[in-house]
């Protein structure tokens, strides 16, 4: 069984006597408690039938001038496929949590701007694994054992302590930075760019604020011909330009081959990503009207500057997830909201529509972090799900 | 029992992440909580349990207080969801300053959040 | 925390009658953290009254041994996140199961040490573990891999 949950998609899940083997605590509670805080149809916070409910958003959709299709990052690629159809029939905006999470790493990858690869090379060949504003402890729990520091691989027949070098870059001294004993660093920082410019300081032969750790890593870099760098949400938001970053990981495969993966995101938040950027050539925050992506696009921007009228919710939780002052503006608006789950969002929204669970009840496309895609089959199949919802919308307007 | 000490607003820097002891992922429910870094605590004289106020661009939040080493050595890691949003904003989402004192009363609760979208 | 035989022999009779079979009230103290003895074998805290505080203190000081392993191995569920580190990286585990642990995946063999079940790390088979049995070696990994200490060994 695969896990949706995060986007290392774990694939040796089972179920054996009523227990759930293998996934962590975030798998676990998926699988066990799917059933619990399910939503219901409702319209302006009446229960209805789920027929009724849909014509409602229908009749929504039909009357706005300008809608945006938010959320879609725990769908299957199926449904992202449907929602991206539904964007173009309505001229809408269309845009997931990549904007404001690890987009623009996504984005640097499949643009090819920086050399990448799978997690089971990382797990066979890597020597040095930076984490990099990354703490997968709590984000991706399974991330180390599974696929990097831990496990033993191919070339690295000996594991963590000999055939490994971790590196930890974090604001504070995380779970994972905890780690990072022998064969390894922690760097604190409280300046990403300082950190960066260390690098290309050293390899010019000169001295900088974290010259010494540079020059470690430089030099154990040079024992592989296989070195890999996580980049998380505090390398994103520790950055006000990622252009230096993507610069330093090029400059440094001139010393030896790294490449970068994205550190971890939702079940399926990639999968958007490579399905928008095969549609119309960008990963996120695309307008069907202006057939052009702008900063201005990403949905928090769409409701702080008061720019759409109705917005379609498939499977995030804006209430939840952003910033206050942003999705305060949700009032403003008309919501509907698709979902499994009484999110804070479904709440306060006009319209819920009862969805399914990727991957548990609805069968499809998933990709992982690393880009490979997995095909999850659902063990309870519900007719309505993510597909056949963005499906029936498409179809009535 | 009566505190003698003064309540004092001392500034702190925070981290948002996931915390995946204390999250929900059926949603159900949010834990107003705030993870202190024990040694920043003790010197703000903050004690686990105790409710504090954290103020940010006019906004306040108030959290009971638990003890991470893990958090940053100036201050706390408040957990990704609806607490840690009210006071954070686009230019300053996962990592910020802001104003911490102890308070009198409940932590705030998801209800008081959620009515504002109502009104 | 690790009870340390120090705490143990704060707390007995300390008269050394050999009662439970050891020379010493420190020797029985030592007995007792290796589960080679039970509690009960010191008649005297059980038959005297002058010792009824001690015997209570001592109940509540040794519990946590009764829901520990075999080998002293104790999993704290509230800070256990099912990140498999200790289930990988264990040394048995490698050699063992080659295919499914040692590459990072979930026990491929029917008696592991330790599994993640239901989202947190359990003791399955600790007959297995280098730590105890007759050719004990000094083995930490599972503990020293464990961000959060949620695998801690008793004797410390």
């Amino acid at each position: 069984m695969i896990c949706p949950v995060c986007s290392c998609l774990c694939d040796d899940i089972e179920i054996v006597d009523g227990k759930i083997m293998n996934a962590c605590k975030r798998g676990c509670e998926f699988f066990s408690k799917y059933e619990e805080n399910r939503s219901k149809p409702l319209v302006e916070g009446r229960e209805v039938n789920i027929d009724e409910a849909i014509d409602a958003a229908v009749n929504l959709l039909k009357q706005s001038k300008s809608v945006a299709i938010y959320g879609l990052d725990t769908t299957v690629v199926e449904a992202q496929k449907k929602a991206i159809e539904l964007a173009e029939k309505l001229e809408a905006y269309i845009d997931d949590n990549s904007s404001f999470c690890l987009g623009e790493f996504v984005e640097a990858v499949l643009k090819e701007e920086v050399p990448t690869t799978t997690l089971e090379e990382v797990r066979d060949n890597a020597y040095v694994m930076f984490y990099w504003g990354s703490n997968p402890h709590y984000s991706i729990p399974r991330h180390m054992s599974r696929y990097t520091y831990y496990p033993r691989g191919r070339k690295r027949p000996r594991g963590y302590e000999e055939d490994r070098f971790l590196v930890v870059v974090d604001v504070r001294r995380s779970e994972t930075a905890t780690l990072a004993k022998k064969n390894a660093r922690f760097i604190l920082v409280e300046d990403d760019l300082e950190l960066i410019d260390s690098f290309f300081k050293v390899l010019e032969g000169k001295a900088y604020k974290y010259s010494s750790d540079a020059a470690i890593i430089l030099r154990e870099m040079k024992k592989s011909d296989f070195n890999v760098v996580f980049g998380g949400l505090g390398l994103k938001y520790g950055l006000k330009d990622l252009k230096p970053f993507f610069d330093l990981v090029n400059k440094l495969n001139e010393v030896a081959p790294l490449y970068f993966i994205p550190a971890g995101f939702h079940g399926n938040m990639r999968g958007f990503n490579e399905t928008l950027f095969e549609n119309v050539g960008v990963v996120n925050r695309f307008s069907f009207k202006e057939q052009n992506s702008k900063e201005e696009f990403a949905f928090t921007e769409l409701l702080k500057r008061e720019k759409i009228d109705t917005a379609l919710i498939v499977g995030t939780d804006p209430v939840s997830s952003l910033p206050f002052e942003v999705s305060l503006k949700l009032r403003k608006i008309k919501t509907i909201v698709v979902d499994p789950r009484n999110s804070l969002t479904a709440r306060i929204a006009n319209v819920v529509i009862p969805s399914a669970f990727s991957g548990l009840e609805t069968s499809g496309t998933m990709v992982r972090s690393d880009g490979v895609r997995f095909k999850l089959e659902a063990i309870e199949e519900r007719e309505i799900n993510d597909v056949s919802i963005l499906d029936r919308l498409v179809g009535e307007l | 029992m009566m505190r003698f000490t003064k309540f004092l607003k001392v500034e702190a820097s925070f981290v948002i992440a996931r915390h995946t002891l204390i999250s929900d992922e059926t949603k159900a429910n949010v834990e107003p909580v705030v993870f202190l870094n024990p040694e920043f605590a003790k010197k703000s004289g903050i004690k686990e349990n105790d409710v504090v106020e954290i103020e940010r661009e006019g906004k306040t939040v108030k959290l009971r207080v638990k003890y991470l080493e893990e958090a940053p050595e100036d201050g706390g890691l408040i957990p990704n969801g609806v607490f840690a949003n009210y006071i954070s904003d686009l230019n300053k989402f996962k990592k910020f300053k802001a104003q911490i004192q102890v308070a009198e009363g409940d932590p705030t609760s998801l209800e008081e959040i959620l009515a504002k979208f109502k009104s | 925390m690790p009870i340390t035989p120090m705490e143990i022999y704060k707390w007995l009779p300390k008269t050394n009658c050999k009662k439970c079979g050891e020379a010493t009230c420190m020797s029985f103290a030592f007995k007792l953290l290796n589960r080679e003895k039970k509690l009960e074998d010191c008649t005297p805290l059980f038959e005297e009254k002058k010792y009824e505080k001690q015997r209570e203190k001592l109940i509540e000081l040794l519990k946590p041994l009764e829901e520990a392993t075999e080998t002293g191995l104790i999993v704290d569920e509230d800070l256990c996140v099912g990140c498999g580190n200790c289930v990988v990286v264990c040394p048995v585990h490698v050699e063992l199961d080659p295919k499914g642990a040692a590459i990072g995946k979930g026990p491929t063999i029917d008696d592991p040490i330790l599994r993640v079940e239901n989202g947190k790390v359990k003791v399955i088979n600790m007959e297995a573990c280098r730590r105890y049995g007759k050719n004990r070696v000094l083995c930490v990994v599972c503990r020293e891999n464990c961000p959060t200490d949620a695998i801690r060994f008793l004797e410390g």
